[in-house]
């Protein structure tokens, strides 16, 4: 099977990687960061590529996927696992802020969705893959956009998934609580002084693993999943029920 | 004395569908209105519908949210101390994954989402509004239930909900109320124009509505209830009013 990874630099974007390759998948990478971390240096599989640009400039997408895909390459799925984050109080929730969320966390998601599911490119009983957040069903003081963000790639995976399952092709999100990989994002660092460590506490089996994630991921991508559709699975360590 | 003498509402999209009846309801109900249209015909409506009853009517452009700070700035003074807002305004969008390109998503999403947030910040400025201030928002089933085409329309509806949870959780604070009315099909100009692109005239999102079309004053009534003082324990929520449908 060959499967796209769109990754903004995460931790978790590499660790799908890392466990497709695994599992004798072909992989091929698009990062906004050019810079690869150590471990991927050393895996040199030829089961593996790599390519970077900035898809948050979503008009370059159509162009870029013409020289990574080339014609007669057919992928059986793909996993967003890029976007931003960020906290912001309402009153300073400004328009260009609301955009700059809609456009890494949607616009881009949709785009690459667009192009990467027509028929030449997306195998018959593909899987397509979100990360999305449970910021999607809980507010948060001053997460006004994240939440708006996260809430419409959850609304438009259900859009696609029913559009798209005439050609047996398969759309999920995973509502992700909060996972060891964004702990190192400095959005995080805002949220604690914002004191979101009350809210980390709610998760009642603490912080869930990167891998633990990746392999939720590998699942919904794989034909065990294959009656999993239009959903928005939540991997959040018991946080929505506390 | 009606019901909202005296109370300041603004109506956001308020010439056509629910946002006009529910204009009607409240004139009718002594509030002191400021409407809002995005079109010259929109504005001549509102104009005629309501020659000498005091009432302020201005046009924004939805589709561009940055241009809403003047336009609201240049229609409100220091006198005018808001008690509800009701933001009716919704770009319908029917398009195959194939179509969807970021300009037509990111149009939705502006006239949708990002006006909805800017106009909430420029009403919650200081001295602007007074405590109990209500705030609603329409959304639609299909930010609960998908279908195709949809995609960016649910999308943009769905956002506003997420967005209404963090406000209230932000706003309480204030002693502002934020909720979304989740609606169904209703019987508004809007939906007469859908049915008209369709190729069978049978709506099956009916059949599973099983209370109906929904009227414009069928949703006018949850609204005077959500604007008013008898809901003053709700927020932060999406109200179904859909005829059953998510049911």
């Amino acid at each position: 099977m060959m499967y796209c990874i769109i990754n903004d630099g995460g931790d978790t974007g590499y660790c799908i990687v890392e466990q497709l390759v695994q599992l004798n998948h072909e992989v091929i990478l698009i990062d906004r960061k050019d810079q690869l971390p150590d471990s991927f240096i050393k895996m040199k599989s030829n089961r593996f590529s790599f390519y970077s640009f900035d898809f948050y400039q979503t008009h370059l997408i159509e162009s870029e996927l013409k020289n990574i895909l080339l014609p007669g390459k057919k992928i059986n799925g793909f996993v967003y696992s890029a976007g931003i984050g960020g906290v912001r109080p309402l009153a300073l929730t400004s328009t260009t802020f609301v955009s700059e969320m809609m456009n890494a966390n949607l616009y881009a998601f949709l785009e690459f969705a667009r192009l990467l599911s027509k028929k030449t490119r997306l195998e018959i009983g593909g899987s397509i893959v979100a990360i999305s957040s449970v910021s999607s069903i809980k507010g948060l003081k001053s997460k006004i956009a994240y939440s708006a963000s996260k809430a419409a790639l959850d609304a438009a995976i259900r859009g696609m998934a029913a559009e798209l399952a005439e050609r047996k092709i398969r759309v999920n999100s995973i509502r992700k609580g909060w996972v060891e990989a964004d702990l190192k994002h400095d959005f995080i660092q805002d949220n604690i002084a914002l004191s979101a460590q009350d809210d980390h506490a709610r998760q009642l089996l603490g912080t869930i693993g990167t891998a633990d994630l990746a392999k939720l991921v590998c699942f919904l991508l794989s034909d065990e999943s294959r009656f999993i559709s239009g959903t928005n699975v939540l991997l959040d360590g018991a946080y929505t029920i506390s | 004395m009606g019901k909202f003498e005296n109370k300041y509402i603004l109506i956001t999209g308020a010439s056509k569908g629910i946002g006009f009846t529910l204009a009607e309801n409240l004139d009718n109900l002594g509030a002191k209105l400021i409407l809002h249209a995005s079109s010259e015909d929109g504005i001549n409506k509102l104009t005629e519908s309501f020659a000498n009853k005091g009432h302020l009517i201005f046009r924004a452009d939805f589709s561009d949210p940055l241009s809403l700070e003047e336009a609201w700035q240049s229609q409100i003074n220091q006198d005018i101390k808001l008690d509800g807002f009701v933001n009716c305004v919704g770009l319908r969008s029917r398009r195959p994954l194939n179509l969807l390109k970021p300009a037509h998503v990111m149009n939705i999403l502006h006239a949708n989402v990002a006006s909805f947030i800017e106009m909430c910040r420029l009403v919650c400025r200081k001295n602007g509004f007074n405590p109990g201030l209500s705030i609603i928002t329409i959304s639609s089933i299909a930010a609960h239930s998908g279908g195709p085409g949809v995609t960016a329309y649910a999308a943009s509806k769905a956002a506003t909900e997420a967005a209404v949870r963090c406000m209230s959780k932000e706003l309480f604070k204030k002693e502002v109320r934020v909720n979304s009315l989740v609606c169904g099909q209703v019987n508004t100009e809007a939906y007469s124009d859908l049915m008209e692109t369709k190729a069978s005239a049978d709506d099956v999102i009916l059949e599973r509505q099983y209370l109906g079309l929904g009227s414009t004053q069928n949703i006018t009534d949850i609204l005077l209830f959500l604007l008013g003082k008898e809901s003053c324990f709700i927020t932060g929520s999406s109200i179904p009013a859909d005829g059953g449908y998510l049911s």
